[in-house]
């Protein structure tokens, strides 16, 4: 029980370091990409934004647990696959961002998108051109979000055996030793406001337009 | 030349927002729709470029059917201004006015030169090229709006309430540069307003729509004020429309002025007075410095015993300001400068108002 455990297991805590890492972004990113057209959609129908959202915000509440275990009988892969992982946390991601997408991109301004419309904007051109690059502060923030609740969801996979810096806490309780599980702790949190603060300066890149003086 | 020909809007709940529209802007013109709101201009406005499809009749371009048009390529030959501008807050005000040339492919170089020309034009210094639209003020994002109007040299415009945002100073200065701008590039142009002056100081012909859309009357501005055609057009044309028919009413000639001595700073005996007493005070090149009151007892001519400001007028100011300026003046008379800034002469209020022009005009 002391921080020389720490020094002994380094090869294996970056291990599971990379392999955490992995587990949560792939998953923040295919999210991502999934919630665009379902928020695209939502809002777009002004009838259909209450159910489309709605049904996204509902996945959140399947416990991440079950969703591990039921997700190999329905798609068939093995229980030990960090598919699996992937695929939960692209469903939790899902449902975190289609709200925020489509609260993104009606928070362009209506002059903005119709002033692209009535000079001649084909539909695709005013999203991909005015609607979604102007909503990225929205979605970044909304993203932001998903990557540190995601951080904290994967260290559940331990529970199945897929190595992350959850497999620190099941380690640290099989063997009552409190150090693996700090470890684990510290490195989740570092791990969080890393991809927190990289996501914070990717926006602040893609959006050079905003006010500063009043965003920050 | 743009054409409704018994255009109609209704839509699905039984709302006819325009009944039965006919009428023509003839190419490079200005036409006003004008009205109060529920009038159907603005949706009159919009469905030119098809961004509401008429329920019925026939819009044309240069005797093209915008129907038969797909929309794209119609809004494409179509300038848009609205009201804030709506411009694209994520690019530079530049890359705003190169925003439609570059979409159809034109380089990057090429469509930012062109779009910083066309910023000048529209008086915006090139300092704020590189600004975004939230640096600027609500003027200076109304002429980039109409830069970027412009970008593609389209050769129709439409205007809706393009500058009603901002405030009134602003506004006249807006006006009076479009109008400038308007004379050189000779656009066909439908703007929408509900402000009765601006519709009158900028329009060629102006278009007074009642509730539902039907056209009350279309004209150029001096005849909607000297003829309205019914009591509707009249009342909303406003209770001052007598004295702003004088605003299209030029003094025409020199004929109807006094002669005017003037006396230099410093003078003693002041001769040549109206009766009135009042003299013009020049310097040596006759540029009028003000009044002098020779009854008022003053020894000698000096420049506290003067009344000055905005009491003498161009020979080609209208009417309505000549008259403004006479009766501004405690003598009630108006003292006419030639394009130099000379002083070519006098009138007095009173003969403004049986000037042959105005005379005619409020008959």
């Amino acid at each position: 029980m002391t921080p020389a455990w720490i020094w002994e297991n380094l090869p294996l805590i970056g291990e599971l370091m990379l392999s955490h890492l992995w587990l949560t972004l792939t998953p923040t990113v295919l999210g991502l990409l999934v919630s665009l057209p379902f928020g695209w959609w939502a809002h777009r129908s002004r009838r259909g934004r209450p159910f489309i959202v709605g049904t996204a915000g509902l996945l959140y509440t399947i416990p991440s647990l079950a969703l591990f275990i039921i997700l190999p009988t329905i798609l068939g892969t093995k229980i030990l696959d960090p598919i699996n992982i992937v695929i939960a946390l692209t469903v939790y991601t899902v449902s975190l961002l289609v709200r925020v997408v489509s609260d993104g991109l009606g928070s362009v301004p209506v002059e903005a998108v119709q002033a692209a419309e009535a000079m001649g904007y084909r539909s695709w051109q005013r999203l991909l051109l005015v609607e979604l690059p102007v909503a990225v502060p929205v979605i970044a923030a909304g993203l932001r979000v998903a990557v540190v609740s995601n951080v904290s969801i994967v260290t559940m996979a331990a529970l199945l055996g897929i190595p992350q810096l959850g497999t620190l806490f099941t380690q640290g309780f099989q063997l009552r030793l409190y150090v693996p599980l700090i470890t684990g702790i510290l490195l989740c949190v570092v791990l969080a406001i890393l991809l927190d603060l990289i996501i914070v300066k990717l926006n602040d890149l893609a959006t050079p337009w905003r006010d500063r003086t009043v965003a920050a | 030349m743009i054409g409704f020909t018994n255009v109609k809007k209704a839509y699905p709940d039984g709302t006819v927002a325009v009944h039965d529209l006919s009428f023509e802007v003839p190419t490079g013109s200005l036409t006003v729709l004008v009205g109060p709101s529920g009038c159907g201009k603005t949706t009159s406005l919009r469905m030119i470029n098809r961004l509401i499809d008429p329920t019925s009749g026939s819009i044309r371009l240069d005797d093209v059917d915008t129907q038969s048009l797909d929309r794209v390529t119609l809004r494409r030959r179509i300038g848009y201004v609205i009201q804030n501008a709506g411009l694209f807050p994520h690019r530079t005000v530049v890359d705003n006015v190169a925003a439609l040339p570059r979409l159809l492919g034109g380089s990057r170089r090429d469509t930012r030169t062109a779009a910083l020309e066309l910023l000048e034009r529209v008086g915006l210094d090139e300092k704020f090229a590189k600004k975004y639209p939230w640096q600027l003020s609500g003027g200076q994002q109304q002429r980039v709006g109409v830069a970027r109007a412009l970008a593609t040299d389209p050769p129709f415009l439409l205007m809706d309430e393009p500058f009603s945002a901002v405030d009134p100073i602003v506004r006249t200065q807006l006006q009076d540069e479009f109008l400038r701008l308007q004379a050189d590039i000779s656009k066909t142009i439908v703007m929408v307003t509900h402000d009765i002056d601006e519709a009158l100081k900028l329009g060629d012909q102006v278009a007074v729509l009642r509730e539902g859309g039907l056209l009350a009357q279309i004209a150029p501005p001096v005849e909607l004020l000297t003829r309205p055609h019914d009591a509707f057009v009249a009342d909303f044309v406003g209770e001052a429309r007598g004295y702003r028919a004088l605003g299209f009413l030029g003094l025409d000639h020199d004929g109807a002025l006094h002669r005017e001595t003037s006396v230099r700073l410093g003078d003693t005996a002041v001769t040549g007075a109206h009766a009135s007493g009042w003299v013009v005070v020049t310097d040596d090149e006759r540029h009028p410095i003000g009044w002098f009151d020779s009854h008022a007892g003053h020894r000698s001519v000096t420049l506290e015993a003067l009344t000055g400001h905005g009491l003498f007028v161009p020979r080609t100011a209208s009417l309505r300001i000549a008259l403004n300026a006479a009766l501004a003046h405690p003598g009630r008379r108006v003292g006419i400068l030639d394009d130099e800034g000379r002083l070519v002469g006098s009138i007095a209020a009173s003969e403004l108002l049986e000037h042959p022009a105005a005379d005619r005009s409020l008959r």
